[in-house]
């Protein structure tokens, strides 16, 4: 067997029309995801009674158990629910893109909020005590002093989250998601190349990743300028 | 005006006020010393709220807080009655100089933007700064930052500015550029409470001196009844060990 270098281009331009759902399937689970992190990371920062205690059991779940399970469990799971909370709902009309959004959003969230909080705790107490002192309150504190800094310096570790969900949503062609392991699988049996198909997928993954990694550390840069000295 | 009735704080089972009555007058001021581990520090963070008291009232200005029952809204208001020169400048590390200064006015004192920047660089104009409104913290010296730090308080208008040793953590060559901004404002008329390691600036500046150890106000006085006639044994060990010369050259130089 001789490996087909020509049909390695022929089958990235099939798969990397599935870009634009793998891109879909890891920005809106961070994008949701980054909103329930935050909440729990302040849940969690505070010890907000009653709230703490389900906190901390929902990010030791689902960062204990693999995100295929969560996604598993979503697609098996969530229609029961919703049989028994909305009999008249057609759940088969559902597309299951949904199913993996929201197992994909929940585990972001739970690893997210451990990179909010640990940018929390990060940031020095006397900043919170200086905006407190000339009459802040704490939300003010949070918003305007702790948060823009934590998040800037969380910035290398957002990405490494980034890039971890882009890899990660190829576990969703199991529930037969089209992204690009998907395509790529498709493209392969199809033709009983294989390892084109892969290399072909890969070649897509690494591209992306490189792309994602130049941007966050061009943002990474402009948003930790104040720490390093560099005059406005 | 501040006034502090029954003050008492514990850490634990380690009690580090043990009944602080208090009560400066509008336009003084008053620098407290002491050994290390007195509560100087713990009751200067007890006027605006940072150390929470166990017990005792506190009053700054119109707002009066009772310790044991005192809500949200209430600590809010006495924080705003006063602002606080920290030991390590606590500046906001992501804003600029300026920023520092106007982000009090804009955001707990309402003011409109240009107000606060026209206040701002007055107030940096005074500490020498008006040069520096750019800059990031990470870019300045001790000294400038602590003045900075001034700057930011002064900024607000306070019933009171409270010093957390300020120049305990700057290099010794810039202390002295530090004392003379606090000098200058003290000259205004500005109440401030000082907490201390500097005597001979203590003895210039101060209209009150108290002495505290062991989590009480031991003896209070003018900076000359402290300095050179303290009639409490251990106010007079604690000179003796800190500052024996500094007492010999202010009697030197009362004789001159």
């Amino acid at each position: 067997m001789v490996i087909d270098i020509p049909f390695i281009w022929t089958a990235l331009k099939e798969i990397i029309k599935a870009l634009p759902l793998t891109l879909m399937l890891t920005v809106i689970p961070l994008i949701v995801g980054f909103f329930i992190g935050l909440v729990v990371a302040l849940i969690r920062v505070y010890e907000v009674k009653g709230l703490s205690a389900v906190a901390d059991g929902y990010v030791s779940f689902l960062r204990g158990t693999p995100i295929i399970m969560h996604i598993m469990l979503i697609y098996f799971g969530l229609p029961m629910l919703l049989q028994a909370a909305a009999p008249k709902l057609a759940i088969s009309s559902i597309p299951v893109s949904v199913f993996v959004l929201t197992a994909l959003s929940l585990s972001a969230g739970a690893y997210l909020s451990e990179v909010i909080r640990s940018g929390i705790i990060s940031i020095p107490k006397g900043q919170a005590e200086a905006a407190y002192s000339v009459g802040m309150s704490t939300f003010q504190m949070m918003v305007r002093i702790i948060l823009p800094q934590a998040l800037s310096q969380s910035i290398p570790n957002f990405t490494n989250i980034f890039i971890g969900f882009l890899h990660t949503t190829s576990i969703a062609f199991i529930v037969s998601e089209k992204e690009l392991t998907g395509a790529a699988k498709i493209v392969a049996s199809n033709n009983l190349k294989f390892l084109e198909a892969y290399i072909a997928a890969g070649i897509i993954y690494w591209v992306v990743t490189i792309l994602v990694e130049s941007i966050s550390l061009l943002l990474e840069k402009k948003a930790t300028s104040y720490a390093r000295g560099g005059v406005r | 005006m501040i006034y502090l009735h029954g003050i008492k704080k514990a850490f634990g089972n380690h009690e580090v006020l043990k009944g602080i009555n208090l009560t400066i007058e509008k336009g003084k001021v008053v620098t407290i010393l002491g050994p290390s581990g007195s509560g100087k520090t713990t009751l200067l963070r007890c006027i605006n709220f940072l150390e929470k008291p166990d017990e005792g009232i506190v009053q700054v200005g119109d707002v009066k807080v009772e310790a044991a029952k005192a809500n949200k809204k209430e600590i809010l208001s006495l924080r705003k009655q006063s602002a606080m020169v920290f030991q390590h400048y606590n500046l906001f590390a992501h804003k600029t100089v300026l920023g520092n200064v106007m982000e009090g006015l804009i955001v707990a004192k309402k003011m409109n933007k240009e107000e606060a920047r026209e206040r701002s660089e007055q107030v940096l104009e005074k500490v020498g700064l008006l040069d520096k409104l750019n800059y990031f913290p990470s870019q300045l010296s001790g000294g400038q930052q602590q003045r900075v730090g001034i700057a930011r308080a002064l900024a607000l208008n306070p019933e009171v500015i409270l010093f957390d040793e300020p120049t305990s953590a700057l290099d010794p060559e810039l202390v002295g550029e530090v004392l003379a901004v606090i000098k200058d404002i003290a000259d205004e008329g500005i109440t401030m409470l000082i907490v201390t390691h500097e005597m001979n600036f203590a003895r210039d500046v101060s209209d009150q001196v108290l002495f505290m150890d062991g989590g009480l106000i031991i003896e209070k006085g003018s900076p000359y009844e402290i300095f050179t006639k303290p009639k409490e044994e251990r106010t007079r060990k604690f000179l003796k060990r800190i500052s024996g010369e500094t007492s010999v050259s202010w009697l030197q130089e009362t004789a001159h």
